[in-house]
């Protein structure tokens, strides 16, 4: 897969949030997130329902401005941009729901996104086709979004954050849904996405089996808090982890896997 | 001074008609996403209840010719009745349909209503003379005012009271305000979305005759499009005060009122009959700073 | 290869070509057998065609209904009308408007040229600020600016005359004309839709945070898509007055707003072959109103509608279609070749 074609400028090492807090109301989302993504690695994001990984993906995004602290991409300050802004910069992301365009076909909607990524329409159209050969969708690449599959329509909402080039993808829960071979599939898929698209990956998941095949590093979130950060094997260890997950969510005993 | 108070009555009795007119609108919008046009008909079709379907351009009286009372309860009942099959026939199949929709259908509705008008009575004006003696001024505090005008804000008055109360006392008028809220939670939690529209469309058709009967002995003239500027009017009133709360609705309806009356005395000369041009342009500033409009209720932004 | 080529320079423009060659049709069997009246039915019908395919470019596109178009049309109109109008009249009835106006006359193609421009110049400065709403605060802020445009020139007498029709505006506008302004409103749309402005439009009215987090601007794209849509229902406002020969400011009011909506509608809002569509089959049923209402000859009756109910079907069948078939006759769809097998964008990729 050719990197894309932004030869000019170094693509960015690192996209980070800094001592980031949100809070809706009264009610905190987030509170005091260090958090640090790296090009070349996957990161996963955990934490049970309501912990904020959504919250945090959409300020690193800027879909939500932080009530307190910033997001940095390399040395550039992503706070405070419009998420278009932040898209185009080189950050881009996935939806829990897949947020297709639906009258569009699956080629156009990832050619959209290469053309916002600042593509001319030719080289567009070429990086989207590239994309879905590489993800096996080229068959259906002709059919509107409309009366997709459900695991089609996931793995085209990953191959359209793609078309955009990015140095960071933010891919909220892929898997949800999904069947054990699809699962495995989209292993295989996220694992060699850093390599394959010289990019650094954020992975928010439920599932264990995804998030410790996949992951070299884990951020656990709880209650809008940082919990741990570290390898698959240091957090499984983590006792406040376990607590965690054991205490609020038994059907979560699939970590210790 | 003495001007600035005559002014200031003409605008708040204009604005007492217009909030009657945005309270209907913003009603129906609260409780089911329609802007309905078609408020302006069935305004229309109250005043044109008075008079028996004729060319003629002095009609004889049909409603108009009962004791007042009954007149009263005769407009009335034809506007509600008229509300109502709008209501069954054209918006309930409808209800869950995006905003943009609904006030398309509404067109649609108004476009009918205006044409059937047309063939039953035909499209030229007709004068009528009902409650003539209320347009007599009379003596207040020293102006003179129209006493139609301080029947209008008379009637307002009572309808806003009896309105709130009716909102604030009753279940029916609770679950109401649930369903403005928040319609699919207040569904959920078993108020009958039925019954509630239908509710709102009876209100909305007993303030649309109230205006008919108010507007006729104002002008004393009949026209096809006698509901099109207040409903206009009345409907920016909403989007001024806020989609879906009534509070806005009749604030808005006030201030749509008083600030076009008050353009209207003191804009230069020569810009006085663009007034209008400066209501609606007032229109889209209100919704570029405050697109949920002056006073914004169940404001909640999608969810990413 | 070759033949892949074309195959795909066909697929490209079929949709365009099916809904012109039909038109073009009717056009040559009117000019050569249809009487005066079915050959203005068709001019009529063909100009509607220009407004409501203007309507679709922005409407369709971008999913927000504008019920404000029709003034872009009234502004070209208007204009046109200053430039070629009662050379005679013009310096005592229209005292308002500037010299270059007032005294001079132009030809037709500048005419038809600066009216379009005008009205693309509206929707520019009106879609600046607009464009920045979205949903239903977009199309009530559009609504509002079909009321500001009528409010100002129904009252602007000087240049307007007021409500009063101004006559004598040349007419040259044949069925020729309008099929020439209808494909080429046709062909504007279709290559707008498929361009890289009209895909980012389209996905944005699909979804828009989805579009955000692509890179796509909600605002530019429907600014564009605005303006150009202003600029080709304009180039409707200048057939229709050039058809007519008067122009009256409530010609552009709520009226033709509703009646191109209509047929917008019931064509299908989301589709090219929709607008056409929608103005082919509701010109139809119009006109057999209007037979009817002339009255039909049975035997030895006479039978005719009364006036008004051509109107009231329309209204009706414009609900029945939002209740029973949203997305119109059409549907979402265009009207596309056959898809063969191996053809396609993705062999268009190097």
């Amino acid at each position: 897969m050719t990197p894309p074609e932004t030869a000019a400028e170094p693509r960015p090492t690192r996209l980070q949030a800094q001592n980031v807090h949100v809070s809706f109301g009264g009610i905190r989302a987030l509170t005091g997130i260090d958090l640090t993504i790296r090009r070349g690695e996957v990161l996963g994001l955990i934490g049970p329902n309501g912990a904020g990984k959504t919250t945090l993906v959409n300020v690193l995004t800027g879909f939500q401005a932080p009530t307190e602290g910033r997001v940095m991409l390399e040395d550039q300050t992503l706070t405070g941009m419009k998420a278009r802004d932040v898209a185009r910069a080189g950050v881009a992301r996935s939806f829990q729901a897949a947020r297709l365009f639906r009258d569009l076909t699956v080629q156009e909607n990832l050619v959209v996104a290469a053309l916002g990524a600042g593509l001319p329409r030719r080289a567009a159209e070429a990086r989207a086709h590239e994309i879905l050969d590489w993800i096996g969708c080229a068959p259906i690449a002709h059919l509107t979004c409309d009366g997709l599959s459900y695991g089609d329509e996931r793995r085209i909402s990953i191959a359209r954050a793609l078309a955009m080039g990015p140095s960071f993808a933010l891919l909220d829960e892929p898997a949800s849904g999904m069947n054990e071979t699809e699962c495995a599939a989209l292993m295989q898929v996220i694992s060699e996405l850093p390599a394959q698209f010289d990019c650094g990956v954020l992975l928010i998941e439920h599932n264990m089996t995804v998030i410790m095949g996949v992951c070299q590093r884990i951020h656990v979130l709880d209650g809008g808090r940082s919990l741990a950060e570290g390898t698959p094997d240091e957090v499984q260890a983590n006792p406040a982890v376990r607590r965690a997950y054991l205490g609020e969510k038994a059907d979560q005993v699939a970590l210790t896997i | 001074m003495r001007n600035f108070l005559q002014v200031m009555v003409d605008a708040i009795a204009l604005g007492s008609l217009l909030a009657l007119v945005a309270l209907a609108i913003g009603l129906v919008f609260g409780v089911m996403r329609l802007i309905n046009f078609a408020q302006g008909d069935y305004i229309t079709i109250g005043a044109y209840a008075l008079v028996v379907p004729a060319a003629s351009l002095t009609p004889t009286l049909l409603i108009g010719a009962l004791p007042i009372p009954l007149m009263v309860a005769g407009v009335l009942l034809v506007v509600v009745m008229l509300a109502l099959a709008t209501e069954r026939v054209a918006f309930r199949p409808l209800r869950d349909s995006d905003p943009a929709t609904l006030l398309i259908s509404s067109f649609a509705v108004s476009y009918f209503l205006q044409h059937m008008i047309m063939l039953v009575h035909t499209g030229r004006p007709k004068s009528i003379g009902i409650g003539q003696a209320l347009t007599t001024p009379i003596e207040v505090l020293g102006l003179r005012v129209p006493g139609i005008q301080v029947v209008t804000m008379g009637v307002t008055a009572v309808l806003l009271i009896a309105l709130v109360l009716f909102l604030k006392r009753t279940p029916m008028g609770i679950q109401m305000r649930a369903a403005a809220e928040n319609f699919q939670m207040a569904r959920l939690l078993g108020v009958p979305a039925n019954r509630v529209i239908a509710m709102a469309f009876v209100i909305s058709g007993l303030l649309g005759g109230t205006v008919s009967l108010l507007l006729i002995v104002q002008t004393g003239t009949l026209d096809i499009r006698m509901g099109l500027m207040p409903v206009i009017f009345a409907f920016f009133a909403t989007v001024i005060g806020g989609m879906g709360s009534l509070v806005g609705a009749a604030l808005g309806g006030f201030l749509v009122g008083v600030s076009s009356v008050l353009l209207q005395s003191y804009l230069p000369e020569g810009l006085r009959p663009f007034r209008d041009a400066f209501v609606f342009g007032l229109v889209i500033v209100i919704l570029l700073v405050r697109p949920k409009g002056l006073i914004v209720i169940g404001a909640a932004r999608e969810r990413v | 290869m070759h033949a892949g080529k074309g195959i795909a320079i066909l697929e490209r423009v079929w949709p365009v070509l099916v809904l012109v060659v039909p038109l073009m049709a009717v056009v040559v069997l009117a000019d050569l057998y249809g009487s005066v009246m079915f050959q203005r039915t068709v001019t009529d019908a063909l100009i509607k065609i220009v407004l409501v395919v203007g309507l679709y470019i922005f409407i369709g596109n971008s999913g927000i209904v504008s019920f404000g178009h029709i003034g872009f049309a009234g502004i070209a109109a208007y204009f046109a009308t200053w430039m070629t109008c009662c050379a005679m009249m013009k310096p005592i009835t229209m005292t308002g408007l500037p010299d270059f106006l007032r005294l001079e006359t132009y030809s037709l193609w500048s005419t038809a040229l600066v009216s379009v421009a005008i009205a693309g110049v509206a929707a520019l400065v009106i879609g600046l600020v607009l464009m920045r709403l979205s949903g239903l605060a977009a199309s009530i802020s559009t609504l509002a600016a079909l009321f500001i445009f009528h409010a100002v020139y129904a009252n602007w007498d000087s240049v307007t005359m007021g409500r009063a029709s101004i006559v004598g505006v040349p007419t040259y506008v044949t069925v020729w004309v309008a099929l020439g302004g209808a494909v080429l409103a046709i062909a504007v749309a279709w290559l707008y839709q498929i361009s890289s402005y009209g895909l980012a439009t389209r996905a944005a009215r699909d979804d828009e945070v989805a579009a955000q987090a692509s890179g796509i601007s909600l605002y530019w794209n429907r600014l564009i898509a605005f303006v150009l849509s202003g600029m080709v229902v304009g180039l409707g406002g200048v057939l229709m007055v050039h058809f007519q020969g008067t122009i009256s400011v409530n010609a552009f009011y709520l009226n033709l707003t509703f009646i191109t909506l209509a047929m917008l509608v019931v064509g299908g809002m989301r589709s090219l072959a929709g607008a056409v569509v929608g103005v082919v089959v509701l010109t139809s049923v119009a006109d057999v109103f209007r037979r009817l209402e002339a009255g039909v000859d049975l035997g030895a009756m006479r039978l005719s509608t009364p006036v008004g109910t051509q109107e009231m079907f329309l209204a009706a069948l414009m609900l029945l279609i939002l209740v029973f078939r949203k997305d119109g006759l059409m549907g979402r769809r265009e009207l596309r070749l056959p898809r063969f097998p191996g053809t396609g964008q993705g062999r268009e990729a190097p």
